[in-house]
């Protein structure tokens, strides 16, 4: 693959604020046309992330290149190709949304009015209306037409759907993907919330305590894990390192290994994982590596 | 971007915009009647004999118009207002409600960005400053006539130095915000300097941007002394006088302690005191900054606060350039 298919790669990121590493030594690249979800508990660096990937910060270390480009380069024609909704979805309230769609046009190259309007028309949102006056999935929704409206090739989105209640959710989540599936664009989005992955990502980044711990297409990620569950075990002889974590009930271990799916050892019975298990295995992986490193089993496999 | 800026900062452009107007209405109601006092123009006022029609007229100029120095001192911090609500906002306001990642991922750089409202609202605080100066000018006419525009009721009103002021807030606040990222601490951090700065310029620097005249006398016998101010005059009423004082015969300055003892030893001997200075050989001193250098005067001290505002636009821009936000 050429530089340019990759939509988003980055090469020993980190981003240090003071003496804090908000996000360190992160490597991963994105091929172009993916839907990729960046999962992390709060505070793992997934905001800072997404600002160092749409050029809002700049890195302490290492480099960023959006679709073949630096961000830094912040040139107009840059700029253009990365869409970015941020936290909250931040809008100016006392902007009527027809100013908005204004602003829009007066401030980007290729703005598509006509897809914003038809867009809000279709959610029924007023355009005369101030968007602070507008409830926080409608200022979500009017966000999302702007970032749209732009045509970006890369639409970068941070916690899209954390304010929006169950309906507004949904109906974000619609409205995104409606969009990803008529234009084919890479999609980056933010999200502390597991279950709702699985039916629109096809790429998943998992970023825990400023970390970079799992990336990769969801498909290949799945396959690669598997679950073991044999008689519980207590020893520690994590010989082939393979094995990203390990739960003990009073008669059995259960071990989820990353071993691309070798033959399991007698008395071991092997299972696929699922996307949400393996997701919360890696989120809780290094801290509890890091406090109890001894109640790691022996690999049996 | 270009109507972006304007929406965003128009209700600053109309609420400042009413201030200076308001200002302009009350300064034209009472100015028309304060100009009227001096039909023939207030340089006709000047000098030694004044006619009846003069006197009558300085006499009411203090009676009816002698709150306009007070309310100027209050109007300094006009160009502060003007400055500061445009530049508080600027940064902070995004910085407040997030919109600064809104703003910054259009397809506008960071840096075009910027300098558009830089630009912008500079420009709208140096011409709004601009008409301020213009009114104080006008409505102080006959005043300065009569008593000299280096008073800081007049020097810090008219010219250039208002302009200066405000862009100087301007830029203070814009940094502060820049740095503190809430517009309120901003404008307060932003008053705190400006104050600062203002004193700091007034009370050390003006005096001092040219060598200031001295002139050097004796004493005369007739003389209006008393000990603390020899009284003396440079020859023009509209001169600024930076500071006076004695020196005795041998040409070593006498504190105000010595004029007083002077001054008590005069008045057992029953002399008058210029009489009594004038037969001691003492000499009087005066240093001071001639009228003709108003114009010198105004251009140094806005080149300063320019060149302030200068700098801290510059961490903006710093700020800005290094993406810490």
């Amino acid at each position: 693959m050429t530089a340019t298919e990759y939509a988003l790669r980055t090469d020993g990121l980190g981003k240090r604020y003071r003496k804090v590493w908000a996000l360190r030594d992160c490597s991963l690249a994105v091929p172009a046309g993916r839907v990729t979800a960046l999962v992390g508990p709060n505070g793992a660096g997934k905001s800072t992330f997404l600002r160092l990937v749409v050029g809002l910060l700049a890195p302490t270390t290492g480099s960023v290149e959006v679709l073949g480009q630096s961000p830094a380069t912040n040139t107009p024609q840059v700029l253009s190709r990365i869409g970015f909704l941020a936290q909250d979805h931040p809008l100016y309230k006392h902007f009527t949304v027809a100013e908005l769609l204004r602003l829009g046009c007066s401030c980007n190259l290729r703005f598509d009015q006509g897809l914003a309007e038809r867009r809000l028309a279709r959610l029924e949102i007023p355009l005369d209306r101030k968007a602070g006056a507008l409830s926080g999935g409608q200022q979500a929704q009017v966000a999302l037409a702007l970032a749209l409206a732009k045509r970006p090739d890369l639409l970068v989105l941070d916690e899209p759907m954390a304010s929006l209640d169950p309906v507004a959710r949904l109906e974000f989540l619609q409205a995104l993907m409606g969009a990803v599936a008529a234009d084919g664009m890479t999609v980056l989005f933010s999200s502390h919330v597991v279950p709702e992955l699985e039916r629109v990502c096809d790429h998943l980044i998992v970023l825990n305590h400023s970390r970079v711990t799992l990336a990769g297409d969801i498909d290949t990620l799945v396959g690669e894990h598997r679950l073991l569950v044999g008689p519980r075990t207590t020893t520690d002889v994590d010989k082939a390192g393979t094995v990203v974590e390990a739960t003990h009930s009073e008669r059995h271990t259960t071990l989820l290994v990353r071993d691309g799916g070798l033959p399991a050892a007698p008395g071991w019975q092997a299972s696929p994982v699922g996307l949400e298990d393996l997701v919360l295995a890696y989120l809780r992986w290094p801290a509890r590596q890091d406090v109890e490193p001894t109640t790691m089993a022996e690999v049996p496999a | 971007m270009t109507w972006l800026t304007w929406r965003q900062h128009r209700a600053e452009v109309y609420a400042l915009g009413l201030l200076v107007a308001v200002i302009g209405a009350f300064l034209l109601a009472v100015g028309l009647q304060m100009h009227s006092l001096f039909p023939g123009g207030a340089g006709q006022c000047l000098g030694a004999d004044l006619s009846e029609t003069c006197s009558t007229a300085i006499r009411r100029l203090n009676e009816e118009h002698g709150y306009a120095s007070k309310m100027l001192n209050l109007f300094s911090l006009v160009p502060f207002l003007i400055g500061a609500f445009f530049g508080a906002p600027l940064v902070a306001r995004e910085l407040e409600a997030g919109t600064w990642q809104f703003a910054l991922t259009q397809s506008v750089p960071r840096m075009r960005w910027l300098a558009v409202k830089l630009g912008a609202l500079g420009l709208a605080t140096a011409l709004l400053t601009g008409v301020f100066s213009a009114l104080i000018t006008w409505y102080r006419q006959p005043i300065d006539v009569l008593d000299g525009r280096f008073g800081a009721d007049a020097f810090d009103l008219e010219g250039l130095v208002p302009a200066g002021h405000g862009l100087f807030a301007f830029a203070a606040a814009t940094a502060a915000g820049a740095v503190l990222r809430r517009s309120l601490p901003a404008l307060a951090v932003a008053l705190g300097a400006f104050l600062a700065v203002r004193v700091f310029v007034m009370g050390w620097l003006r005096p001092n941007y040219q060598e200031p005249h001295r002139l050097v006398e004796l004493v005369a016998a007739d003389d209006p002394a008393d000990p603390g101010n020899p009284r003396m005059s440079t020859g023009s009423h509209l001169d600024w006088t930076i500071s006076t004082g004695y020196v005795d015969s041998s040409g070593r300055p006498l504190s105000l302690y010595d004029s007083v003892m002077m001054y008590s030893a005069a008045e057992k001997q029953g002399v008058k005191f210029s009489a009594y200075l004038h037969e001691r050989g003492v000499q009087q001193w005066i240093e001071y900054q001639p009228a003709e250098r108003f114009w010198t005067f105004q251009l140094v001290e806005t080149a300063i606060f320019t060149g302030l505002a200068a700098a801290l636009l510059a961490l903006v821009v710093w700020r800005f350039k290094r993406r810490v936000f």
